[in-house]
């Protein structure tokens, strides 16, 4: 079972599957270990699930995911029915957009235990043709028998249009989610992603970014913030195909506890794709001696005049601020929340719209808590 | 208020403070001078609670309270400052959230109201304007970005703003020019009062100009050597650290 987990979430040939998922190898055979049930699509939705997702400003541009079916129920296009199309064809949800949309779009993925383990997947195919959107993704739970979700999605970011993520996956620890984000720009189009990946007790993200068409752009932030027995196993695959393509990717990390952090960046400059600027970043934070983080940049160059920086860092908290907040009055638990608070936003910076970018700052704090050592 | 009694203090395994002794009366300015190496800094940090100091004998009493047990942010509550030798930076902290969250957790620890943001605006407005410090200053994160002068500035800013009992202020002076030499000697001057007492560490007499202080000591090879009046001070400069060795020697013999 543990090898046919692998079968079903790994990519490439048997060597390929095997490196990828070195880390999390164990997770995935605990997780294989048990027997789960499908989970049911038409389950009704909890209030406490509900209100982690319903923001007013959304309302009526809000797609809803139950168990992995969309949920005619709970979901509501009103404001952008003219722009935006979902159907579906052969287990593929394929959502089309099309026109520049000023307010954000919701799509939630929620998850409701059954009383046994159970599982669910879907898949997703999503066109942006043209113009501008954003793009909020919100992944909720609940603590019970456990779930194990999958999500493939697939996106295609046509000539100068603009796709703006953020995707937002706050995990109970008996929920484990594969996701794999397969996303293709054309000339011009660009991507920018913020990922925010809290508890659970697997979670895989696979971030996979072509950058096929000249000048197409992508800005990828993210940051996982771990505590408890958490597991989060980040990879991204970034490739240069056309000429005068930029990527720069900037994550952070921290883990507490008996927590596990994984993050893999790949950039591959292909032959052909001069004139490229590849930019990696990745910072992470220990908070505890049990608490392990694993990092590796690489970064594979087969163009000319490429510029290319990358840098990944596994450190502790800095003991002399910690002191001088202090030495000030502040105590020991608050310092720490405020300088590992820190150390996660500014992944977030980026993100324009303020009251947004509020709200996951404070979705952090809890999974920061300066109590443990 | 500060009574040390025969401190003696070890860091990574090598004795620094070899039973100092000193008593700081409330209203008091204290200098402590000496040459680089002496240990002057690490007092400074024992008394504050810096964590890598290990007190192998002797006793610290504050205000009638056993220092030494205390949590950094206690000391803090019960009107310890230090004004770093370096300040740190510290990326993404916000000076102002810094600022109001560590005056307001030491008036929590006093059972004191904490301040609303226009109380606290107003007490910043007023204490900038007297170390001439930039509004700006305060939007950044905590020192990041300061030049030098603005950092050892900054330090007295947040000692005007959390009015404590006892300033230890470590080498505010080293690399200020002359007009903030003069702000940094403002500000401390404004706060002397009958019942607040400073101990200020320094390498030069140039700061005590400026800052007069009732008792100098000499602190070398972690002992304090010499006691005097202000005066001990020009002495000094006149003629260098190795004039007080040797009339300790002569002493001796
Ligand atoms: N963290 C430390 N680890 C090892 N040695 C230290 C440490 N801090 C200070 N020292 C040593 O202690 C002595 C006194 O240092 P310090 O108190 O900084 O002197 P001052 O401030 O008078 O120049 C010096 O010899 C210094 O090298
Ligand atoms: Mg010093």
């Amino acid at each position: 079972m543990g090898a046919a987990l692998l079968e079903e979430f790994g990519r490439g040939d048997a060597r390929a599957r095997e490196e990828s998922w070195r880390y999390s190898k164990m997770a995935l055979r605990a997780l294989a270990q048990q027997e789960f049930v499908a989970a049911d699509a038409n389950a009704e939705l909890p209030e406490t699930l509900r209100t982690q997702f319903d923001w007013p400003a959304t309302r009526r541009r809000r797609v809803v995911v139950v168990n992995g079916a969309v949920s005619e129920r709970y979901s509501d296009l009103a404001d952008v029915g003219a722009m935006v199309t979902v159907g579906e064809t052969g287990g593929t949800y394929a959502v089309r957009i099309d026109g520049k949309i000023d307010e954000p779009m919701q799509i939630v993925y929620v998850s409701i235990p059954s009383a046994q383990p159970s599982r669910w997947q879907t898949n997703t195919s999503m066109v942006i043709v043209n113009g501008f959107v954003t793009l909020i993704e919100q992944h909720v739970s609940l603590d019970g028998a456990g779930v194990l979700g999958a999500s493939r999605r697939r996106i295609d970011i046509g000539e100068g249009a603009r796709l703006d993520l953020v995707s937002l996956c706050d995990l109970p620890e008996s929920m484990s989610l594969y996701r794999l984000l397969d996303v293709h720009l054309a000339a011009k189009a660009t991507l920018h992603a913020t990922h925010v990946l809290l508890g659970g007790r697997m979670q895989r993200l696979d971030m996979q970014v072509e950058l096929a068409g000249e000048q197409a752009r992508l800005e990828s932030r993210g940051v996982f913030a771990l505590r408890g027995r958490a597991h989060a196993d980040t990879q991204l695959d970034v490739r240069h195909v056309a000429r005068d393509t930029t990527c720069d990717i900037l994550w952070r990390g921290v883990a507490d506890q008996r927590a596990r952090g994984i993050f893999h960046g790949a950039i591959t400059v292909a032959e052909g794709a001069d004139g490229s600027d590849a930019k990696l970043s990745n910072k992470n934070l220990l908070l505890s001696a049990l608490a392990e983080i694993d990092t590796q940049p690489v970064l594979e160059i087969y163009a000319d005049e490429v510029k290319a920086a990358h840098g990944a860092t596994v450190g502790q908290i800095d003991e002399r601020a910690l002191f001088y907040l202090r030495s000030r009055g502040i105590p020991l638990a608050d310092a720490r929340r405020m300088m590992v608070t820190a150390f996660c936003r500014e992944v977030l910076d980026g993100i324009t719209d303020v009251d947004l970018r509020n709200r996951l700052a404070g979705l952090l704090v809890p999974h920061v808590d300066g109590a443990s050592a | 208020m500060l009574k040390i009694e025969n401190l003696h203090v070890r860091v990574a395994g090598k004795e620094i403070l070899k039973g100092l002794s000193l008593e700081v009366k409330a209203g008091q300015v204290h200098a402590i001078m000496g040459p680089n190496g002496a240990g002057k800094s690490t007092l400074g940090n024992v008394l504050a609670g810096r964590e890598g100091y290990e007190v192998t004998q002797g006793s610290v009493v504050y205000a009638g309270k056993n220092l030494l047990e205390l949590e950094p942010e206690e000391r803090a509550a019960a009107g310890v400052f230090l004004a770093f030798q370096y300040p740190v930076e510290i990326p993404g902290v916000n000076n102002t959230y810094f600022l109001r969250t560590a005056l307001n957790a030491q008036r929590k620890h006093r059972g004191e109201a904490e301040l609303d943001s226009m109380q606290f605006l107003k007490r910043v407005r007023e204490k900038l304007a007297v170390l001439h410090l930039k509004d700006e200053l305060l939007h950044r994160a905590v020192n990041e970005g300061f030049s030098g002068g603005e950092k050892k500035r900054n330090e007295i800013f947040q000692m005007a703003l959390l009015e404590p009992r006892l300033a230890i202020l470590d080498e505010t002076d080293s690399g200020l020019d002359i007009d903030a030499l003069k702000m940094v000697a403002d500000g401390v001057n404004a706060m002397r009062s009958p019942d607040r007492a400073f101990l200020v560490v320094t390498h030069y007499q140039r700061l005590l100009d400026y800052i007069v202080p009732d008792v100098v000591h000499v602190l070398a090879d972690g002992r304090i050597v010499e006691t005097g009046d202000a005066s001990l001070a020009p002495k000094l400069e006149e003629h260098g650290y190795a004039w007080v060795a040797e009339r300790k020697l002569a002493g001796a013999a």
